[in-house]
């Protein structure tokens, strides 16, 4: 699935503008929105509000304090994440005439889609933070409230496994799960959902039975009332 | 459940406390009595496989059509003691101790017995120490910690720390369990440093 990244070439880039067809000329250091699966021989851009305190305890915040089941929502589908896609967006008619994208303001950067994650955008930012000088807050502390977040991730998942005490409960929504942290607890739950089977596998057994030999006698009971005895 | 599965093998060769229900010559050696009748009523514990085709072949005999050769109890590792304190709380129960294939030894005996609550119980302390389980296997190796280094080069079997006790004390299956959790977290962690060394 293509996603949404900002993106810095190495050096310049013209052959990629028969890939990239609403990309200005490319010439190092513009930064430009474009598909990241594309993009392979450029420096990906951590998103900066990945890398900031305040979005990342609003997002904690909000995974642990104001839902603490769900997971955040996932990022916008393709069609809407790339904007050179939408046809009414002011940015397509400026990208298009070759103008450089608006500058950023670094304090408000922490705003843009805060909130949207995937793991790769989780993937990014801990490499982001492993790299970078220039970040707006101490690198450990990033650092810890990302590790915070991957943790509470990990556990919300982990508990769905708790459903499985009761029957018919095994049910949980898995939006805004990454595909990296639903592989990391594939074969945990899988073996959860196995053993549970197998230990409900003879009691099911015993209670059909039950049930069987229930039936059977109550046919009994009514075929003797038909015969009027 | 494959014919060579040596969990299953060593499951059925688990001993159970039988009950002979007739007296049967030249066995005494199994009750150290050699050269003697093994009277009936003897009590001696014989495999789960042994076991369980004695109690379910009746003896052909005309008038004890409904005697078999032997009448078995549940074994002690899941017996009412044990169940209680799994009620109590499941994860303070070491269940290797009590056997080695604790799960399989149960589900087992569950389909020779006509014991309801155990599926219950089972079902429970299984939900709920998986849930220790694979918290467990996601500390186990430093996943939390922060500065790296040969801490975090754990083995795969690797335990430590304050759960070394609950990790002691899990059965084959919790095992298994224990390990697809680690290897899962220990492939994620794996992908993120190569990601990251790009």
């Amino acid at each position: 699935m293509t996603r949404c990244a900002t993106w810095r070439p190495k050096r310049k880039l013209n052959l990629l503008r028969s890939i990239i067809r609403f990309s200005p000329r490319l010439s190092s250091p513009v930064q430009s929105q474009d598909s990241a699966a594309l993009i392979r021989r450029a420096n990906i851009v951590t998103p900066p509000w990945l890398l900031h305190p305040v979005s990342l305890s609003s997002i904690i915040n909000r995974e642990t304090k104001e839902d603490p089941v769900a997971f955040s929502p996932p990022p916008p589908p393709p069609s809407r994440a790339i904007p050179f896609r939408t046809r009414h967006r002011p940015a397509l008619g400026r990208e298009q005439r070759g103008c450089k994208p608006r500058p950023a303001v670094p304090a408000l950067l922490h705003r843009r889609r805060a909130g949207r994650i995937s793991t790769i955008t989780l993937a990014r930012g801990s490499r982001g933070a492993a790299r970078r000088d220039d970040m707006p807050a101490p690198a450990g502390e990033v650092r810890s409230l990302m590790r915070d977040l991957v943790e509470v991730r990990a556990a919300k998942l982990r508990s769905s496994t708790s459903a499985f005490e009761g029957f018919g409960d095994g049910l949980m929504s898995l939006t805004g799960v990454g595909a990296m942290e639903l592989a990391e607890s594939r074969g945990f739950v899988l073996g959860v959902v196995d053993g549970v089977g197998k230990i409900g596998a003879s009691a099911e057994a015993t209670r059909r039975e039950g049930e069987e030999a229930g039936g059977r006698r109550d046919d009994d009971e009514e075929s003797d009332e038909d015969m009027g005895i | 459940m494959s014919y060579y599965d040596i969990d299953s093998i060593l499951t059925d060769a688990e001993k159970i406390p039988c009950t002979f229900q007739l007296d049967i010559p030249d066995l005494g050696y199994l009750d150290n009595n050699p050269g003697q009748a093994l009277k009936s009523g003897t009590k001696i514990a014989l495999p789960l496989w042994l076991a369980e085709m004695l109690a379910i072949a009746n003896l052909g005999d005309d008038i004890d059509q409904d005697k078999s050769f032997v009448s078995f109890e549940l074994p002690a590792a899941v017996g009412n003691d044990v169940v209680q304190a799994l009620k109590a709380d499941p994860r303070a129960v070491p269940l290797r101790d009590q056997s080695p294939h604790f799960y399989g030894l149960a589900t087992h005996m569950m389909d020779l017995s006509e014991e309801q609550e155990l599926g219950s119980v089972l079902r429970k302390t299984f939900v709920t120490r998986a849930a220790e389980i694979a918290l467990h296997a996601r500390k186990v190796g430093g996943t939390t910690g922060s500065k790296g280094g040969p801490a975090e080069e754990a083995s795969n079997l690797g335990v430590g720390g304050a759960g070394e006790e609950f990790l002691r004390g899990l059965d084959e299956w919790e095992r298994k369990l224990f390990r697809k959790a680690h290897d899962g977290s220990k492939a994620g962690k794996e992908w993120m440093d190569s990601v990251k060394k790009r």
